[in-house]
This record gives structure tokens, sequence and C-alpha cells, in this order.
């Protein structure tokens, strides 16, 4: 499991994924602010006069976020914010969840899909949130980055593999 | 020292973010206040975009008044709903043109009602905003006098006025 979550491969495909995911989830609330602030006033959490704001600013967050963990700037700092806004977005589905809160605008007309359980949500933001933590707390040299501040010795996985094996070897009678 | 460079990317990504956000806000064209309208008793909640700001005096804040408008016979109501909850009551005489269907019944409406006549759109109340799409819909198809009823169906049905 280990060697599994050591692997630089597995680092870059969540990464990826992730990065990619953020960035489509910000696209359509960009086009559309005003559906995303209701949505937000929808969830009854937050003061009215923070709703545009937080409508403005989360879906930009995530873009900006989700690119820099694509390109592998920061990748450890994009992979916290994520974190955070990943635990937010749980944490506000779950109060929800807890007090029983449904919000129906009666928005959606013609055949527009129903929205989907939040129970789903919260269980997809929970996986979201476990690939985020390992993106975060991955410790090693990741593979194809533009700015990584964190210092390691720039040799690859598979020397570092053969690194390990061959000291083991030493100690070995 | 890892810690340190690691709050200092979040801090440039936020900041690139924050930036962008209130930029983009400012030229897109679907931009919208950094205040918005939540207030139901101040009339429609909605987050104001730049569109819509027209829209302030086009509405009926009062559902007596859509009811007065009603009993003159002048104007057409029409009911921005689904076609399901139109079946179930609407305002009597109401005309259904739910937002979603727009493109498909507009030629029909466009036949049968004349631009310069007055229109009232009207759906499920104040935290519903079809009546102002629907509005906005039909000023751009070329409709002269467009209102809405903010205060929808729910309210009007309460009130004890004419359904069917």
């Amino acid at each position: 499991m280990n060697r599994f979550l050591n692997n630089p491969h597995v680092e870059l495909t969540v990464r990826w994924l992730i990065g990619m995911l953020f960035v489509y989830a910000s696209f359509h609330k960009i086009a559309a602010p005003s559906g995303f602030a209701k949505i937000i006033y929808g969830y009854g959490l937050f003061p009215n006069i923070s709703v545009n704001l937080i409508a403005i600013i989360v879906p930009f967050i995530e873009l900006t976020a989700g690119t820099a963990l694509i390109t592998g700037v920061y990748p450890k700092s994009a992979a916290l914010i994520i974190n955070g806004l990943t635990v937010s977005f749980i944490l506000a589905i779950s109060a929800n969840l807890i007090r029983g809160h449904e919000f129906d605008c009666g928005c959606f007309s013609g055949k527009s899909a129903t929205p989907e359980p939040a129970w789903l949500t919260l269980l997809r933001d929970i996986g979201i949130l476990g690939m985020g933590v390992f993106v975060y707390r991955y410790p090693r040299f990741r593979y194809f980055c533009l700015l990584q501040t964190e210092t390691f010795s720039r040799i690859s996985h598979s020397d570092q593999e053969a690194a390990v094996t061959a000291s083991k070897g030493e100690l070995l009678p | 020292m890892k810690t340190n460079n690691t709050l200092k990317g979040v801090s440039i990504l936020s900041g690139i973010a924050i930036f962008l956000s209130f930029f983009v806000n400012y030229v897109s064209p679907a931009g919208i206040a950094l205040i918005g309208q939540w207030d139901e008793s101040q009339g429609a909640i909605r987050a104001k975009t730049k569109a819509e700001k027209v829209f302030d005096e086009s509405e009926i804040k009062d559902v007596n008044i859509g009811k007065a408008v009603f009993d003159r016979q002048i104007a057409v109501f029409i009911d921005a709903r689904s076609v399901e909850d139109y079946k179930d009551g609407h305002i009597k005489g109401a005309v259904s043109l739910p937002v979603g269907e727009f493109d498909m019944k507009i030629d029909e409406f466009l036949n049968k009602y004349p631009p310069d006549r007055p229109i009232v759109t009207y759906c499920s109340g104040r935290t519903c905003d079809d009546s102002h799409r629907l509005a906005e819909m039909l000023t751009a198809m070329g409709y002269l006098h467009v209102s809405i009823m903010i205060d929808g169906y729910p309210e009007w049905q309460k009130e004890g006025f004419p359904i069917e």
C-alpha cells in the first residue's frame, strides 16, 4: 500500500484528476454567477451580505487551485486550498442534511433534471477530500511540475527504489 | 521552512484567484452586484446581474395590485412554471409558457398576442426567478409592457383570487 501511495505516477494521476474536476466545476459557476449565488443563498447558512461575494470568489479559487494542481505550480498549496474548499462543502452539506433543510426554489422548469440527493454529493466530496489529502501529504518529488517549492533530491522513483533495495542488500549477511 | 513555502503558495494562489474573480466579474456581462437582493421582504430575491437592473421597475410587489390588473382584463397573465405545475393549478385564464420551452412555444405566442398587449409574468414566488427571465425574453422579443408579479401563484392562491 505504501509503495502504491509513494508512486509518483499515482500522485500525478490523482492530482490531474482533482485538478480537472475543480476546473470543470468552476466553469458553469463562472458563466452564471447569479445562479450560483442563488444556490448559496439556498443553503441558508451565509449572511445575505456575503452571498454574492462568495459566488464571485469561490469559483475562481476552484479554477486557480485546479489549474495549479494540473500544471504543478505550488502543488502542495493548491491541494491545501482544494482540501479547505472540500471541507467547507462537506460541512455545509452536512449541516443542511442534519437540520433537514431542503431548498426548493421552484426554478426547475420544463425538462431540467432534478438535483442529485445531498448524501450522494456528500459521499463524492468525502472521496475528493481523501484524494486531496493524499496529494497534500505526498512526500516525494512530483512529476510534471512547473513550480515545486519543496526540496527533494531530484532522483527518479526507480532510482529511489533501487537505492532502498541496495541499502537493504548491504544489511543482509 | 516547508510550511512557510506552502503558506506562501496559498497566499499567492488565493491572491491571483481573488484578483481574477473581481476583474472577470467587473468585465463580464454575466457579472453580478457585490451585494445581491436576498431579503424576501424587499422583493424577489436575486443576485442582481447587470442585465436585469432594468427590471426593478417592472416588478409588481403587491399581489393585490396584480389582482387589480387582472380585474381590468386587458393584460394576459403568463405562467413561467413547468407545464406540470401549470396543470396542477394556475391563475384563471393564464397562458403556460415555461422558460425551458420558450423557443418551442414563442412563435405561436407571437401570432396570438401583439407586442403592445400588456403582459404579467409569474412563477412560484419570491425565491423563483423564472418570471424575471421570461419577462426578459419577452421584452427581447419586442413586447412593450411586461410586468412581473413577484409573489407568484402561491400568494395569489392564498388570497383566494381566481384560479383554475
